[in-house]
This record gives C-alpha cells, structure tokens and sequence, in this order.
C-alpha cells in the first residue's frame, strides 16, 4: 500500500511537470499585457514614461525576452521559485499568489462542501427509491427531473434563479453579506446564509443528477446479486433488505468518488461566482485572466491540477480502503 | 397456388418457427431503444431542434439574408413630454416641451406580429438568432465530438493492441492532458486567438478543437480498456490463427465490439460539449462574428440589468433551447445505454 502511494505520488510529480509546461507556454503566448496596460494607465495619468522605466518594468517582472528560448528560461525561473514553495507574486494584487489563493479558497470550499454535503443527502435518497421502484412513475419521474437539473446551463439556471429569488422572495443576490450594514454574531450569520442559499441551491441542483444516477445504477446492480435474493428468501423484510443489505454495497462507489470530490471543493466554481459575484477563488481567477495576471493565473492553473491529481489518488486509494476485494498494485 | 405457397415458405420451416421471430442482435437494440419513452422523446427532442435550426429559416424568412440576421431599422419615434413652470415678475408662465426622439433600430420589440419572439438589444429578430446561432451550437458540437471520437479511437486503440511502452507514454499524456483545467485553459487560448488575425466567424470551430484535442482521455481510456480485455478472447485468436493483418484485425474484429460504448460516449458527450460551447460564448469567449450562438444571446445578461428583468424574450429562449438539445441527447445516450446492455432484462 505504502509502496504504491510512493509510486503515484511520483508519477503525479511528473504529470504536474507536464502540465505546468503546457499552461507555461500558452500563458506566455498570451497577448494580454499587463505592463503595456500599466504603462497606458500611467500615461493617461499625465506621466511620462521613458523607454528605459519600460524596459526595466519588463525586466522586473521577468517579460522581457519573449523568444522560446526566453520563455523556456522563465519557466525554469519559475520551477525553482516553486522548489523554495513561493509560486510568485501576483501583478495585480501586489502579493504572493499563494497568499491570494489561500485567501479567497476559503469562500469557495465552504459553499462547495455545503452543496455538497446536501447533494449527497437529497441524491442518495433519490437514487435509492429510483432503484427499487424500477421503470415505476415514481422512477420516471425522479430520473426526468434529476436530468433536466445536469442539462442546465449553470449561468443560465443561476440567473434565473437569482431574477426569482430577488423578484418575489427579497433575498440578496450579489456578494457575501450587505454592505450598507454591520451585522455581528449571529445576525452576521443569518446574512451570511441568506446570501449564500440561491448559489448554493444552483450548484446543488445542476450536480444532484450525477450522484443520484450513479446511486441507482450501483443499487440496481446491488439488488440483482445473489445475497439480496438470499436475504428476501431468508424472510426479512424489505426495509432489511435494502437499507442494512444492499445500501451498504452502494456506498462503496459513493465513498470513493467523495474522496476524489474532496480536493476539487478547494477550486471554486468560476461561472456560478461570477454570476452571483461572489468573491471565491473562481472569480478571483476569471478577473486575474482578463487582466493578463501572468503569475496568478500560473498558480491558480496549478493549484487546480494539483487539486485534479490528488483527486484521482484519493479516490484509488479509498477504492482499496472500502472494498477489501480490490488490491492497489 | 401450391406452389406459390411453397415459394414463400423456406424449406426447413416447421410450424413450431412460424411463431418465433428471429431478431438480429440489431434489431433487438433498436426494438429496446424505441421500447423506452425516454428515448422517443429525447429523439424528438433532437429531430425538431434540427429542424428549427436547419430547416426554419427557410421557412421564417423575414429577417434573414444571406445566413445573417437583418437588423431591423424600422425604428420608432418616442415622444417626450416635459412641462416646465417658470415665474416672471408674479406671473406663473407653463413651458410645455415636446421632444421627438427618433431610434434608427427597433431595438428590444416585444413579441408582436412583426417579430414572433421579439428584438433583441441591437435590434435583431430573436427567433432568426436563435435558428442560425442553433446551426453554429450542434455544429460545434459536433465537431467536437467527431474529433474526440476519432482521437480516442487512435489512441485508445494504438494503447491497447500494442500495449509496453507506446501503451505507457500514451497513457500518462492522457494523465496530463486530463489534469489539465477546462475553462481556464480555454479562456487562454481564446485570447490567443484574439491577437491572431483570425476570421471572427472560425473562432469558436478552432476554439472547440482545441478543446477536443485536450478531451481525448476519456475515449481513448474506454477504447483501450475495451480492446484490453477482448484482445484476450477465443475470436482473436482465431483472428490471429487466419493470419490477418493488424488493421484488419483492429478495424474489423475489435473496434465493432468497441462500437456500442462508444455510441453511448458519443450522445452523452454531445451533451457536454453543447453546455461547454454555451459557456464559451457566455463568458464571450465564443463566436465573435455574425451570427451569436445560444450562449451569446444569454451573454448580454450579464452586463445589461435591464433586458435581464424586464426583456426576459431576448435570452430565456436561448437558454431553453440549450436545455431542449442537452436534455435531448442525454435521454438518447441513456436509452442507447439501456438498449446496448447485453444484461438488460426489458
């Protein structure tokens, strides 16, 4: 087991290699200039600015030689920064990007662990009554809705949610908590909640689709297996049964991809942040790409596919965990 | 008469068969297919958005030319009352002002008679965007998909028959590639294409294939997985036995076998890239030419608050039809899914 985890860990190390090189590069082919824009904005300001305080802005913040063989020189700048753990400084916000992230993850995970904490108990629930009342209305009708929820645009899902709730409910649609006041303690709360439960509802109802589909494949299978038809023949009763016989054999799939969900609610939804302006990670990260925010976005990429490859890890080794059956070679 | 009897009936037929109807595995696919309402509708669902798309505006013509919508400048006059009350030397004089204000554009119509949907910010006819931006959408898609699939197949098919160290460095390319971030690297690109002098009208066909090239993994991981454990059967060995060629015995005895999961990857995956191209276009990274795909139309939510509570014509149609198509090709990827399963009991 140690020695597998050893292995994949390696082999993530260099899958990281790989994919730092490819955003690297295509960050760098980027036209957006952030100097260029700083430079107009000083200019506009009435400053003249001379040939040489540009060229010394570029040789600051490391732009300068634009050839292969000076992006290839900045992407090992970069690799060893990492080494010392210090992804950069951000252009934009003047600090250390993973200052930055650190900062604005926190916003991100807390809506996505509550989304999910709530996908899971409405779609397990869900799947499990779809499963045993096969091809019925009542599965008809579960898997019909559950799949316009995943064929929802979240952008367009969002807003319409938000014009409701705004329209005839008065929640507040935009932001962590209203500005024009100062709550405390526990009303800070009741804003905090209120601001967050239409975001929150639209992640919750575009991802509920996918879990509750898995769920009731998994039980469907479950219930065709031998010991479920030992276990009716043995007399007890269906509630047994399902609940104590067969949901126990779901779990397996459902604990293993919770355990690969869990890195990615470090990432941030960056279209539902964006549509409800909150300021998560996502947002943060949308708004540093249209700013040409060389050493964020390069974080911000990373941060990500660090997140994708633990993942992945997680979810093999508690594949291993759950099921005694399954050996990790 | 005997004998034209005699002609229809094959030889060995015994009355006992007159009752069985021999199906084809084909036919038993499709028999289950259609047996699913789920799937009858999803294929509905997709035949008459490809009609509205493909063949409407043929038919709704007012406000297309030359695959463009026209912008509608019939315009209309406002007038402007204003009264104004002064007081010169104690006595109250009313100035009553009547400004005419002439729009060139017949902007944000609502559904009348003249535009059955309406006008959008700009002026243009809402039903007419959303037939050729429809084009645009499900032939992006599926452009997508074409590409992915055929990746797939090469790569996922190369992996898993040669196997040792192609099938190694293939695979952890799949593992970078499948690490990499989606939109993120997507919003890069597309400023890329900013900067080139590109035809404004391609940007989102290149946009796509750059997407397609980076969302390969997942086919090829099912093609390999799939080729895995059939290269291993009695049928291959025969294959091998006969002495066929290693393209015969890929493209002939094992993609076959691979086709039904593929076909199922195929319909979910149109889905997906339907979503994906209407995100691009929302966060306006999408088409930039002369038709606006679905997602554009939406697009104009996110800066106007206007047209977002009061003009609700302009973009809650754009979002339904995205829903119809997405909607339409998951409940056909599932009932090809159901119909495809050996193990299916229905």
């Amino acid at each position: 087991m140690l020695k597998y985890i050893i292995k994949r860990l390696a082999l993530a190390l260099v899958i990281l290699l790989g994919v730092s090189m490819i955003i690297y590069f295509l960050i760098r082919l980027m036209p957006v200039d952030f100097i260029q824009d700083k430079i107009n904005a000083m200019n506009q300001g009435g400053a003249t600015v001379s040939q040489e305080t540009v060229d010394a802005m570029y040789e600051m913040y490391g732009l300068k030689d634009d050839s292969f063989m000076g992006i290839l020189k900045g992407y090992f700048s970069w690799l060893s920064s990492l080494l010392h753990f210090d992804l950069g400084t951000s252009f934009v916000y003047a600090r250390p990007v993973s200052e930055v992230i650190f900062e604005h993850m926190g916003i991100s995970f807390a809506i996505a662990l509550i989304a999910t904490i709530f996908e899971f108990l409405i779609a397990i629930p869900l799947g499990i009554t779809a499963a045993t009342h096969q091809y019925s209305l009542r599965d008809y009708v579960v898997t019909v809705l559950v799949m316009i929820g995943i064929s929802l645009p979240s952008f367009f899902f969002g807003q319409v949610l938000k014009s409701f709730f705004s329209e005839f409910l008065g929640f507040p649609t935009s932001g962590m908590v209203d500005a024009t006041q100062s709550y405390t303690g526990a009303a800070l709360l009741v804003d905090y909640a209120r601001h967050m439960f239409v975001p929150i509802l639209t992640i919750v109802i575009l991802s509920i689709g996918a879990r509750m589909r898995m769920t009731r494949t998994n039980m469907l299978e479950v219930l065709n297996s031998d010991y479920i038809r030992t276990a009716r023949a043995k007399g007890l009763s269906e509630r047994v049964v399902i609940n104590k016989h067969a949901f126990r054999n779901t779990l397996i799939p459902l604990v293993t991809s919770l355990a690969g969900l869990l890195p990615s609610l470090f990432s941030g939804a960056i279209i539902t942040e964006q549509v409800f302006d909150l300021p998560g990670i996502g947002n943060i990260a949308l708004d540093a790409m249209n700013r040409g925010d060389i050493p964020f976005i390069m974080g911000y990429n990373m941060f990500l596919a660090v997140l994708s490859v633990l993942g992945i890890l997680l979810a093999d080794i508690m594949y291993a965990v759950v099921d005694p059956r399954v050996k990790l070679e | 008469m005997v004998e034209n009897e005699n002609k229809n009936v094959e030889p060995e037929q015994t009355p006992l068969d007159k009752n069985i109807k021999l199906m084809s595995p084909t036919q038993m696919v499709i028999r289950r297919f259609f047996k699913s309402k789920l799937s009858i509708v999803g294929l509905i669902m997709i035949v008459s958005l490809f009609l509205f798309c493909f063949a409407g505006p043929y038919i709704y013509t007012e406000w297309i030319d030359d695959g463009k919508v026209i912008l509608d400048e019939s315009g209309k006059v406002e007038y402007a009352f204003s009264e104004t009350t002064y007081t010169v030397n104690g006595v109250e004089y009313t100035l009553r002002q009547t400004t005419e204000k002439e729009l060139k554009d017949n902007f944000l119509s609502a559904p009348d008679s003249e535009h059955i949907i309406g006008t959008d910010e700009e002026g243009y006819d809402v039903l007419s965007s959303l037939m050729l931006g429809g084009r645009i959408s499900l032939l992006v898609s599926f452009l997508a998909v074409f590409v992915i699939t055929i990746l797939g197949i090469i790569f996922g098919g190369i992996s898993g028959y040669f196997g040792g160290v192609i099938d190694t460095v293939i695979m952890r390319v799949c593992d970078v590639l499948i690490c990499l971030p989606g939109i993120p690297i997507l919003l890069i690109v597309s400023t890329l294409l900013d900067a080139s002098e590109l035809n404004a009208n391609y940007r989102i066909y290149i946009l796509m294939a750059f997407l397609a090239m980076i969302s390969w993994p997942g086919t090829a991981r099912l093609v390999r997985g799939q080729i895995l454990s059939l290269r291993e059967q009695e049928f291959m060995v025969a294959a091998e036995a006969m002495g066929y060629s290693t393209f015969r015995k890929i493209f002939k005895h094992l993609m076959p076998n691979v086709m039904p999961q593929l076909i199922v990857q195929m319909s979910l995956s149109l889905g997906s890239m339907i979503l994906y191209e209407a995100t691009l276009s929302y966060l306006n990274l999408g088409v930039k030419g002369d038709v606006d795909a679905w997602g554009s139309m939406i697009n104009i939510i996110s800066t106007n608050q206007d047209v977002l509570q009061n003009h609700l014509y302009v973009w809650v149609p754009a979002g339904i039809c995205i829903v119809i198509a997405v909607l339409g090709f998951n409940f056909v990827g599932d009932g090809l899914r159901d119909a495809l399963d050996p193990k299916a009991r229905r």
